[in-house]
């Protein structure tokens, strides 16, 4: 009887600036298993179906549990978290390659350093850097931190950015995650110092205007985020400034 | 995190550039594409589809509507200001919008999705339609301004063209359909529907716009066919409109 197997399809590129090839695999099958531990069990022997021997494939993984946010792959075609696809769920052959709108590294690892880039340019943090001890901050009702914790739950995986169709480099729009997080830190009773600066900064070019509200973000996103709210709260923030700022600047 | 560039450098970025914070004037643009299509283009598409349900009572009423709008002041100032130049701006900057924008429904065949892409199809629809009537309507022909007795016919002769009678019918459908789904767009992205419960019920009141005005808008496209009609250019007017008698010019003569 013919063993159980697990068919998978890799897109690989050797550095930034390679071709991309697809090879294929294929490996014994075990129940339970999620798309890290294919690529693990491929790394322990990297050949292909054709007998080829080749490199272990690159990609990038840390918490095995959806909170360090770097596993993010497309999974036959969708952006996911490759650490909570589980291949019984997968139609096979399974397809596996990097991000598309995020620069490759190698294999299956892209730069997601836009993102970050992003955060800074909103100061999404609390401003607390400071010569003397500022002592307690305010106090957060319980109804603020009920409101806000979700939107502390992103991960930066980048996969609302991902299916974004407003994300992309015509656009050079800021995607959803940083939008939230605008909304996080404006909320927050410390955080709220830098509201305008952060609102001045969502009105560049490639600000939160470029969003057209197509939501795919909100059934991409592995955490749950409410974005389509987030981006609707920051929509009216936004807005109300650049009313004020008529007025006042 | 490992990064394409070398993180230190702060050496430009590929792939898709970071935010430009504070420069730009495309929040202006797009916020004004945004409105324009709420005020006063959808204002105009409202009033137009109300006063298209005249033809529902006949040829005289009808001249009397095109009599009265055609009385307001400043009807050119109100037709270029209110009307050409801000659907020139909306579609010319929505063709912009849809060329950078990237559709993705193969692999993501999501609601919004799916309304992402019908948001502008029917635009274009929309406005590939526009300029055709408005160029039939509104520059040739006989000039309804001077002539508003003239209106029923003109319109029944483009009707009775069943082609042109389809695209009028697939044209409303398109049109009250962005309008529609434009509205509710407009109201999350300016904050005026932040929640989802609010978004959901102004989900519905703007699927019952689209529904009444795809309705109203076919019946008074059909109404200029009405057998009732077929001769409505000699049909005795009513007394409101002396007027639409005095001007009936030869309508398919003049084309
Ligand atoms: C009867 C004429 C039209 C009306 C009443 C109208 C109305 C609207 C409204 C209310 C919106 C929502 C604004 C927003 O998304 O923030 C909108 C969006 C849009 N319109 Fe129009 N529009 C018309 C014609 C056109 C035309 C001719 C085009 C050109 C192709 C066009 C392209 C677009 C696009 C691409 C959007 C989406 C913008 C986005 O997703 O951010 N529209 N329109
Ligand atoms: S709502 Fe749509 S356009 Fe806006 S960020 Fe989300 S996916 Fe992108
Ligand atoms: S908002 Fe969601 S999809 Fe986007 S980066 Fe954060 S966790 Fe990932
Ligand atoms: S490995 Fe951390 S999210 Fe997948």
């Amino acid at each position: 009887m013919a063993e159980r197997t697990i068919k998978v399809e890799i897109k690989r590129q050797h550095d930034p600036d390679g071709n991309a090839v697809v090879e294929k695999f294929e490996i014994p099958y075990r129940p339970n298993m999620n798309v890290i531990s294919v690529l693990m069990e491929i790394a322990a022997r990297p050949v292909t179906v054709d007998g080829k021997e080749t490199t272990p494939v690159t990609y990038e993984s840390n918490c095995l549990e959806e909170i360090c946010g770097s596993c993010s792959m497309l999974i036959n075609g969708r952006a996911r978290m490759a650490c909570s696809a589980l291949v019984d769920n997968l139609e096979q052959p399974l397809r596996l390659e990097p991000l598309s709108k995020f620069p490759v590294v190698r294999d299956l690892q892209v730069d997601r350093s836009v993102l970050f880039e992003n955060l800074k340019r909103v100061q999404a943090w609390v401003p607390i850097d400071g010569s003397y001890d500022l002592g307690a901050g305010p106090r957060i009702t319980p109804q603020v931190q009920e409101e806000n914790y979700p939107l502390s739950n992103c991960i930066s995986c980048c996969c609302c950015m991902e299916v974004c169709p407003q994300f992309n480099v015509a656009t050079g729009f800021v995607g959803a995650a940083t939008i939230a997080q605008v909304k996080l830190f404006n909320d927050h009773p410390t955080g709220k110092v830098l509201k305008e600066e952060r609102l001045h900064a969502m009105m560049g070019d490639g600000g939160i205007q470029d969003c057209a509200y197509a939501q795919n973000c909100v059934v991409a996103c592995p955490k749950e985020l409410p974005l389509a709210q987030a981006i609707s709260d920051v929509g009216r923030q936004v807005m109300l400034q650049a009313v004020k700022d008529i007025f006042t600047t | 995190m490992a990064t394409a560039t070398n993180p230190s450098s702060g050496s430009a970025h590929r792939g898709v550039q970071p935010l430009r914070a504070g420069q730009g004037h495309s929040f202006l643009l797009r916020k004004l594409h945004s409105l324009s299509g709420v005020i006063p283009i959808g204002a105009f598409l409202l009033e137009h589809f109300l006063s298209n349900t005249e033809a529902l009572k006949g040829p005289a009423a009808y001249a009397a509507q095109v009599k009265f709008l055609n009385s307001l002041p400043w009807v050119p100032v109100l037709e270029w200001g209110f009307i050409f130049l801000p659907i020139l701006y909306h579609a010319c900057y929505g063709l912009y919008i849809w060329s950078s924008g990237k559709s993705n429904i193969t692999y993501y065949p999501w609601a919004g999705n799916w309304m992402y892409m019908a948001q502008r199809w029917t635009g274009l629809i929309a406005f590939g339609y526009i300029a055709q009537h408005v160029y039939h309507l509104r520059f040739s022909g006989v000039r309804l301004a001077d002539h508003p007795g003239a209106s029923f016919a003109k319109v029944h002769h483009e009707l009775a063209n069943p082609w042109m009678l389809a695209l009028y019918l697939v044209a409303i459908i398109a049109t009250s359909w962005h309008f529609s789904y434009g509205l509710w767009l407009f109201a999350a992205k300016w904050g005026i529907t932040t929640g989802d419960k609010a978004r959901r019920r102004f989900g519905y009141v703007c699927t019952a716009l689209a529904v009444a005005l795809i309705t109203l808008g076919i019946a008074s496209a059909l109404a200029f066919l009405n057998p009732k009609y077929k001769y409505g250019w000699t049909e005795s007017p009513s007394a409101q409109t002396t007027q639409s008698q005095l001007q009936m010019p030869d309508v398919a003569a003049s084309k």
